[in-house]
């Protein structure tokens, strides 16, 4: 009998993340590639390319879940559920004792409670702006003519912040214009853009509340400043997964490989 | 199978049969008196469309009602003929009142009927009864003297349609009703703008099985203005989601919450009837009382969770909203809480929202 | 009332709190710098500020001596008085927060708590406040009663209630009919018939008897203050004005939060003494006053300063404002010997509880009276009923008097949504108008 393989697909506004698992929940490929404008062809290509690394076809495969913005136009999916399940199960496969996700993407930030099991209880989301998400911190880098890993740089928490106070991009855009219109230096201003994103989140996780250890999602975890600093908001550490991109494409792989041995 | 006649052709219908049309904006106000006065209460909530001149007149972060609606008046519509009447709901409104009557100016009259605030007593009864009598005396001046007749048999045609809404809320809650979410709420909305004779005969021609239908749908209860836009309704019917009982202002928060006894005097019917409608946000009474109801609406309609639709920017919903949400997640009830700008078409966030939200309940089926 | 607490207090007022301000005059930093564009400051500052700084610090002590009231800015505080409650004003106390610049802190508290970021930021500084018991004031007595009146907004009763849930204290809410054309007797029977009915829970509450007498003497200082006090704007009539509207904007303090105390009643009358003096020896706020500008909707509390001197340095001089108005315009209405229906006509006729085309006639008279060239509008987001029209009556009143004006989209307490960069191109345009108009009459 040929072995049980499961895919877990991703279809960010960013990037398209797939995950491919044995039956035994084993990571037999990861892929990242960017979404591009076409989400349905973008999941194809990361299929193909996860399918050409293990030397399989895609009569291999027993089940395919499909997460994330692009999910319903993924054609070879078998199901899909939403990324804020996903990220739940991948925090929980990651992390076992995890009861508090903290998923930052590229449109949505999310706070997400799971149970032992890795379910969810409850959810938040970020109002319809994009402050306090991947989206927002691009918009500031640009602004800041920096790329997205020179605004992730470790910031230095004794380090003096320019104040950002507005939590809408727009504004918070006009008021970084402005702050460098004064010559305030950049890292300042860095500190102060991570610093905002902290209180968005940080509203998010008290209106839900914190339960077991955090565990930290979506590529603004990468971020390792605004790590620190969430860190020091919670008072207690995060973890972080080693490819923080790659949880709602194992988390969907999981949920494939679940419902396919529950028939 | 319902046969509902569509909102701008069947006021068209109207206005070029004669009957005088009244614009009415949200919420609460003694529809019977203006259909004594032979005059047909067309409600302005969400009017479609793009809000373009209204943008001159009120800043950015106003309202999508108050906006919508402005929008509408601004463009002079020929149907509404018997002038606007502004009910006193909140700060917006009252305010866009009076801004239209003495600063924008429209080419009909611009009636207001305030709707008292607070915890309510016998000296709030009074006064109801009070601005009752002065609200008969501002029509009488444009309509003539009132027939005590026609307000009669309008406080009884009324008290059969609230009846009738509260059988088929009943029935909704209990799994009679084999209605969609999109075609429930139409028919709700329906009251909005259609003469009561006709609106009684279509909720008259929905028939309610005794026993119950089987519903494997996940169960939710709506709270908020209005209900969500059609095409969101339409997307909770393709994800099997239910929304079995309803705290709208535009839905239930108008209907008294238990049958009446039918009119004898009609300003005592009217004064009693204010005063028997749930608990809402924009009369302002106990947050206890509100939480207590919704609680108990919940445990009827055996609701799983509950959505608010919140309208941007109205501050009765955000203040009550917070509290609302603490109160309900502390009992154990999952809670989703969207932003609505009242505009259609579904954005992937709220696509992922509303999944998300039957994705939890039905886990919790399972368990 | 405890025997040991009363002597406390008693205390604290005749000797602690003298002994404090004795203090913080002698640790007076050096007084900043006072800019060129502006006049001599007016003495009664430093009298201004010892009567609020006793009046905070006293209340630290009330409890058990007193029953504290959490009290709105144009709720009938006058009842309360009768029954000796001690009164704090949360408006108040959130405008020094933003004032100190806190606001964004202090909203912060109540958003992290789930309250919209889209509410009013006096309420979110207020639920701030509750949530942490952080205050710039030292310490607030917690209430034993929130009197709240819709006069100012329906905002005020959703916030006080849920101050009422979160502490669960007994609110009273005083409801004011909005006035669309004019007051009805309906609507006076009805505000005079909430004010006789609210005497029993009071009684309770405070433990005290109500005496007619004692309110009619409470009312005849309200009465007498708030006529003081229009006197005073009314001296701003002269030219050169002798204070600025900034300047009210802070002496306005004791009219609305100590109305109806000998305090306030005293303090006006040196106030309106020291402005006849410099109206008589023609002194200004400002050392050259060239242009004279209205101001409407509340102070922008954390850009006073910024804005005194923005435009103090382009010789434009505000001399009027709605704002600071509206604790003298209905005040005529009282009358002793009518109490109930007196308060009612004087309390549900203030600026925001009327039409807008009392408004537009008010600001027209208020134009003409005081020979103003110019109005800034705030148009505010924490409050509609102030804001909720402003476009048109600007257009109103740009057609009917030629009047340039600008309007300012910001907030009263919550600095996050002020935009200096915008701002200033607005209000330098703005003052290009006005330079132009001017000169060329």
């Amino acid at each position: 009998m040929p072995p049980r393989l499961f895919v877990g697909v991703d279809v960010g506004s960013l990037s398209t993340d797939l995950v491919l698992l044995n039956d035994q929940g084993k990571v037999l490929s990861e892929i990242i590639i960017a979404t591009g404008v076409n989400g349905a062809e973008a999941a194809e290509i990361a299929f193909d390319e996860a399918l050409s690394e293990t030397e399989l076809t895609r009569g291999d495969i027993s089940a395919v879940t499909a997460t994330g913005y692009g999910r319903a136009s993924v054609a070879f999916a078998t199901g899909k559920t939403t990324e804020i399940s996903c990220h739940g199960v991948g925090a929980h496969q990651l992390f076992p004792n995890t009861g508090t996700v903290i998923d930052i993407g590229g449109q949505d930030s999310k706070v997400i409670q799971i149970d032992a099991r890795g379910r969810m209880l409850d959810f938040t989301m970020n109002d319809k702006c994009a402050a306090g998400t991947g989206r927002f911190l691009e918009v500031m880098a640009d602004r800041l003519e920096l790329d997205l890993g020179e605004l992730s740089n470790p910031l230095n928490l004794e380090g003096e912040t320019a104040p950002i106070s507005s939590t809408c991009t727009v504004f918070a855009e006009s008021e970084v214009i402005s702050l460098l219109a004064k010559h305030t230096p950049r890292e300042q201003i860095v500190n102060g853009l991570q610093r905002s994103i902290v209180n968005r989140i940080w509203s998010m996780v008290t209106s839900i509340g914190v339960q077991g250890e955090v565990t930290l999602t979506g590529g603004v975890a990468n971020n390792k400043g605004l790590v620190l600093l969430l860190e020091a908001q919670l008072g207690r550490p995060v973890n972080v997964p080693d490819n923080p991109q790659i949880v709602g494409a194992l988390g969907a792989a999981h949920i494939a490989l679940k419902g396919y041995s529950q028939g | 199978m319902m046969n509902i006649p569509n909102r701008k052709e069947y006021l068209q219908q109207q206005s070029q049969s004669g009957q005088q049309i009244m614009g009415v904006l949200p919420a609460l106000y003694p529809r019977e008196m203006l259909w004594a006065f032979d005059i047909l209460p067309a409600e302005i909530w969400d009017p479609p469309g793009d809000i373009l001149h209204a943008n001159a007149h009120l800043q950015a972060t106003i309202c999508p009602v108050v906006k919508r609606s402005l929008e509408f008046i601004l463009k002079e519509p020929d149907i509404i003929n018997a002038g606007y009447l502004f009910p006193h709901t909140c700060d917006s409104l009252q305010n866009l009142a009076t801004q239209v009557k003495d600063l924008i100016g429209v080419p009909v009259p611009v009636y207001s009927f305030y709707n008292p605030k607070g915890e309510f007593n016998r000296t709030t009864r009074q006064y109801y009864t009070d601005i009752l009598g002065d609200f008969q005396t501002i029509l009488e001046q444009q309509h003539g003297s009132l027939d005590r007749k026609k307000l009669s048999t309008a406080c009884k045609l009324g008290h059969k349609i609230d009846s009738r809404r509260l059988e088929l809320q009943n029935a909704r809650m209990t799994d009679r009703l084999p209605l969609s979410n999109s075609e429930y709420f139409q028919l709700i909305r329906a009251g909005e703008y259609l003469q009561p004779e006709d609106y009684l005969k279509l909720l008259d021609a929905i028939s309610i099985p005794d026993e119950p239908i089987p519903n494997d749908k996940a169960r939710i209860m709506v709270s908020g203005i209005l209900p969500p836009h059609p095409d969101m309704l339409e997307y909770f019917d393709d994800l099997h989601l239910s929304l079995v009982a309803d705290d709208l202002l535009a839905g239930s928060r108008r209907i008294p919450r238990i049958k009446l006894d039918p009119p004898q005097d009609p300003m005592e019917y009217l004064t009693e009837r204010f005063f028997l409608l749930p608990p809402c946000s924009t009369k302002a009474g106990s947050l206890d009382e509100r939480f207590r109801y919704l609680n108990k609406r919940i445990g009827n309609s055996q609701a799983q969770g509950v959505l608010f639709n919140i309208v941007k920017f109205c501050e009765p919903e955000l203040f009550d909203h917070h509290l609302m949400v603490k109160a309900l997640k502390d009992t154990g009830i999952p809670v989703l809480s969207m932003d609505t700008e009242l505009q259609g078409g579904l954005s992937g966030q709220d696509k992922t929202r509303i999944e998300a939200l039957g994705e939890l309940l039905r886990d919790r089926m399972v368990s | 009332m405890s025997l040991a607490k009363s002597l406390k207090f008693k205390f604290m007022k005749d000797y602690g709190a003298p002994a404090l301000l004795t203090f913080q005059n002698f640790k007076k930093r050096k007084p900043r710098p006072i800019p060129e564009a502006f006049g001599p400051p007016l003495k009664a500052n430093q009298r201004l500020k010892e009567i609020l700084t006793r009046h905070y610090f006293l209340s630290r002590y009330v409890p058990g001596v007193k029953k504290v009231a959490w009290v709105t800015s144009g709720a009938p505080v006058e009842l309360l008085r009768a029954f000796d409650f001690y009164t704090i004003y949360p408006e108040n106390h959130s405008a020094l927060v933003g004032a100190k610049k806190q606001g964004a802190d202090y909203c912060g508290i109540a958003e992290s708590d789930g309250f919209s970021q889209d509410l009013c930021s006096y309420a979110r500084i207020d639920l701030g406040h509750m949530l942490s018991g952080k205050t710039p004031a030292g310490k607030l007595p917690k209430p034993d009663l929130l009197f709240c009146s819709n006069n100012i907004c329906q905002t005020v009763l959703y916030w006080y209630k849920a101050i009422a849930h979160e502490l669960d204290i007994p609110l009273i809410h005083f409801d004011a009919p909005f006035v669309t054309t004019q007051q009805t007797e309906a609507d006076v029977r009805y505000m005079a018939q909430q004010l006789q009915d609210m005497i029993p829970v009071l009684e309770r509450i405070s433990g005290k008897i109500f005496y007619l007498d004692d309110l009619e003497v409470i009312l005849k200082r309200s009465m007498e203050s708030s006529q003081t006090w229009g006197t005073i704007l009314k001296e701003m009539q002269a030219k050169p004005a002798p204070m600025t509207i900034f300047d009210a904007f802070g002496h306005l303090a004791p009219i609305v939060s100590l109305r109806g105390l000998p305090v306030a009643e005293d303090y006006y009358h040196i106030l309106l003494e020291e402005v006849q003096d410099r109206v008589a020896r023609g002194i200004g706020a400002i050392t050259e006053e060239r242009y004279r500008l209205i101001w409407d909707n509340i102070a922008i509390w954390y850009k006073v300063r910024y804005l005194a001197t923005f435009f103090a340095e382009r010789k434009m001089n505000f001399v009027s404002a709605t704002y600071t108005n509206a604790w003298a315009e209905t005040t005529g209405y009282l009358d002793v010997k009518d109490p109930w229906n007196s308060m009612a006509k004087t309390y549900g006729q203030i600026i925001l509880n009327n039409n807008l085309k009392h408004r537009l006639d008010l600001m027209k008279s208020m134009i003409n009276d005081y020979g103003v060239h110019g109005m800034v509008m705030h148009s505010t987001r924490s409050c509609k009923p102030y804001s909720v029209g402003q476009f048109d009556l600007r257009k109103a009143l740009n057609t009917e008097l030629d009047l340039p004006a600008v309007i300012l989209d910001a907030d009263i307490a919550d600095e996050r949504v002020w935009s200096e960069q915008q701002i200033q191109t607005r209000l330098e345009a703005f003052c290009e108008t006005l330079e132009d108009q001017v000169s060329a009459t």
